[in-house]
């Protein structure tokens, strides 16, 4: 190396506490800095309204989504469409698929750089609200600066917590039992209607699989989805208030109901029920060919289609029609401390009334939540599979029960224990009792 | 570190002192040196303090709070040693992270060390074509914790992957390896196995600073090859063995990527492959529990420090440093 001349060769010399100090020094200034950071960005999310400031300054908006590359192309030209028509705003936009994305959201949101506008769902909407993360969009909606006058009440009021809007339904859906027609239509076999009893369900589901060597029906005793839409039917719900709205008792009964069915061979084996419980959309069972039912969102449609030949169908859940309800299948919510607040409200409302840019985003996170609006994009879609989700959606949207609420801070973390618990019966190392017992316990301390 | 290899001109040793460093005299004064030193190492020392000094403290004082990540830093509640307390006596989900951590590592870390030696043994001889040998079998660790790796090793230890249709060959029905939780862990096993290209490569190292005089005055004195390989090869290797055993133990413990793309973030199936940084991963970023994550940390760093005190201290008994005599 070669010998370099330090830059400190004139320091005098004789002080043997000059090497530390700047060392201590930097210490301190690095401590500093690191505590600072938080308690700055602490600082700006307690700050107030944006101050009245020249409507026409210059404004750039972080937007955070998750979604495949379709929905991108949509986002980024209906928020092109807002530049157009309001210059001064710009769009920072970033977007990811679902897996990882509420990591990289939580990540943001501690590093005090969260997105002024993101997208999130009903799994981590309560999670957010509860730490008053997300801006109560409640005086915008009262001031009409967010108009939800053409939205379904249950579909808005599905995003307040704890009175609070905490986020506006970006789209609607509900539950949707997507089968394969092409592989029915083959072997002669009756395709799934809507009002069949999950008893019928399971019946038809071994029938399929004698006669087409495929196994009937995903087993969806890990989905929370299925879960609840059935508990909804026995007259219990996934929450009640803070506390569960079901029992250990219930959880057994939904257990041994699915056991039945994989005894007498409806279902696939336990291996690749869970790879149906942890693959995503693109890889369901009904798309894979590993079974002729997936348990998904009727939304999810066209992203189905997307990945296979086959031809697929739609259907409620089994049981009761009326206990599904119109879900916003996710939402748009601004981040309180955002110092563009106004402006990002504006966005969400231009996304969701703004007749050019309901147009553009079609179906893809969901049926428009304007019911104007929601009409003209029916008539227009061509997509078949996106048709075919608005046909169904709007038959169901005629028998749906009311909405269930928000479901509560820890949701998320009884969703995988669902999964855990279920599974565990599948694979036959507890039964469903014991599952049962399991999964209310993992709850209780998930929810406390 | 840098600062020792730093010219001193006033550390007597042989051949330390350079005659470039005697010209520029005695007016370079100690601590000029050290200050320089310090400059040299500032890009090192600030990357030390901002990555990981620093986070590391304020995760140690994370561990005694309730943070969780989206409550701003102000609002965050002291609450002792509860996080402690829970991860001991209430959370079964620990301990399950911690028994699957030990099995694998257990099984995995000598089962890889006794694979790079059996091939570094094969490989230490003057064949043809022995280079290209070594290249090959250094190839697998080469692409390390990548996910790439990860995802093609789902996909051959399927159901219907490579590896059924390699055993169906032979009449034997295959299991669905990943998809089973008897067997999702041993297949992560195999995957670290089959990554012992870097021991190897460092044996390969310790095996060629082995003396042939040894091997010859063994041989000589009647010695097989057994008597060699347990008489010579080994004590002499032993230093080797003890630097790869804690490195790969320390890396057996902290296994995470291959974990999380196999379950797809979930520890799955049935929490059979929930390593302990994983649980950790999935206790502080899905379940938002940063406080009681920190505390995880560090109980696996203190785990981590205990065992690898424990191994240089039992080092003493097998490890022959054979330059040991003169000092």
């Amino acid at each position: 190396m070669h010998p370099a001349t330090p830059p400190t060769a004139s320091a005098p010399a004789g002080r043997t506490y000059r090497t530390p100090l700047p060392r201590r020094r930097l210490l301190r200034g690095l401590l500093a800095v690191a505590v600072a950071a938080p308690l700055i960005a602490g600082a700006a999310a307690c700050g107030g309204d944006d101050p009245a400031t020249d409507p026409n300054a210059p404004v750039k908006l972080s937007v955070f989504w998750w979604g495949g590359e379709a929905r991108a192309k949509l986002t980024e030209e209906a928020l092109a469409l807002y530049t157009k028509k309001h210059p001064n705003v710009t769009f920072e936009k970033t977007w990811q698929a679902n897996q990882g994305y509420f990591d990289k959201l939580a990540t943001l949101t501690a590093g005090g750089n969260p997105p002024d506008l993101f997208q999130i769902d009903d799994n981590f909407l309560a999670e957010y609200a509860a730490r008053n993360t997300t801006l109560d969009l409640t005086p915008y909606q009262s001031s009409g600066k967010l108009d939800t006058s053409k939205f379904p009440k249950s579909l808005w009021q599905y995003g307040v917590v704890d009175g609070k809007l905490a986020g506006l339904a970006a789209g609607e859906n509900t539950q949707g039992l997507v089968y394969n027609k092409s592989l029915l239509a083959k072997h002669g076999l009756p395709e799934p209607t809507t009002g069949m009893s999950w008893e019928e369900h399971i019946a038809w589901a071994e029938r399929v699989a004698r006669t087409a060597k495929v196994p009937g029906t995903q087993d969806p005793s890990a989905d929370y989805k299925a879960f609840w839409v059935w508990l909804r039917q026995q007259g219990k719900d996934m929450y009640s208030g803070s506390e569960l709205g079901f029992t250990a008792e219930d959880v057994t009964r939904w257990f041994e109901l699915w056991k039945g069915a994989r005894d007498r061979g409806a279902t696939p084996t336990p291996d690749v029920i869970h790879e149906g419980n942890v693959t995503d959309i693109s890889k369901q069972l009904v798309v894979t060919g590993k079974a002729a039912t997936s348990w998904v969102w009727v939304n999810q449609m066209p992203e189905l289609k997307k990945n296979t030949k086959d031809e697929l169908g739609v259907v409620a859940y089994p049981g009761d029609p009326s206990a599904q309800w119109a879900r916003a299948s996710m939402y748009w919510s601004v981040f309180r401390g955002s110092k563009h607040r106004d402006v990002a409200v504006d966005v969400i409302n231009f996304l969701m009334n703004d007749p050019e840019a309901v147009k553009l985003l079609g179906t893809d996170r969901g049926l428009p939540s304007n019911q104007d609006l929601r009409r003209v994009v029916s008539d227009d879609t061509t997509d078949p599979a996106m048709k075919q989700s608005i046909a169904v959606e709007a038959e169901l949207a005629q028998k749906f029960g009311e909405s269930p609420q928000v479901p509560i801070k820890g949701h998320s973390k009884v969703r995988s224990e669902l999964v855990k618990a279920a599974e565990n019966a599948q694979y036959g190392r507890a039964n469903p009792a014991e599952a049962a017992a399991q999964f209310v316990a993992a709850c209780k301390s998930a929810i406390a | 570190m840098a600062l020792t290899t730093a010219p001193d001109p006033t550390r007597r040793g042989p051949g330390s002192v350079r005659p470039r460093a005697n010209r520029r005299g005695p007016g370079r004064s100690r601590h000029g040196d050290g200050l320089a030193g310090y400059v040299f190492l500032s890009p090192w020392l600030i990357g030390l303090m901002a990555v990981t000094a620093i986070p590391m403290l304020l995760s140690l004082y994370l561990s005694f709070t309730n943070y969780d990540i989206l409550t701003p830093w102000s609002e965050v509640e002291w609450v002792g040693l509860a996080n402690y307390e829970r991860m001991f006596t209430a959370d079964p989900s620990w301990w399950h992270s911690v028994r699957v951590t030990l099995t694998f590592a257990l099984v995995a870390v000598p089962l890889k060390l006794a694979a790079a030696l059996g091939v570094a043994l094969l490989l230490n001889r003057a064949w043809r074509g022995v280079g290209v040998f070594r290249g090959l079998f250094y190839l697998p660790s080469l692409l390390g914790g990548s996910v790439a790796l990860a995802i093609v090793w789902v996909n051959m230890f399927n159901r219907d992957g490579a590896v059924n249709s390699f055993l169906a060959l032979f009449g034997v029905t295959g299991k669905p390896w990943v998809n089973d939780p008897d067997w999702a862990l041993e297949t992560l096993m195999v995957l670290a196995i089959w990554q012992f290209g870097a021991p190897m490569v460092i044996f390969l190292a310790g095996l060629k600073q082995v003396p042939t005089e040894l091997y010859e005055a063994a041989a000589v004195d009647g010695a097989g090859r057994w008597r060699q390989f347990v008489n010579v090869t080994l004590p002499m290797l032993s230093p080797v063995i003890f630097f790869n055993l804690v490195l790969e133990t320390i890396n057996g413990f902290q296994g995470f990527t291959a974990a999380f793309v196999l379950s797809n973030g979930t520890g799955g199936p049935v929490d059979s492959t929930l390593m302990y940084t994983l649980n950790l991963y999935i206790t502080g970023f899905t379940d938002l529990e940063m406080g009681y994550a920190s505390a995880m940390a560090w109980v696996f760093l203190v785990a981590v420090a205990v065992i690898t005190v424990i191994f240089f201290s039992t080092g003493r008994f097998w490890v022959h440093y054979s330059d040991g005599e003169d000092r």
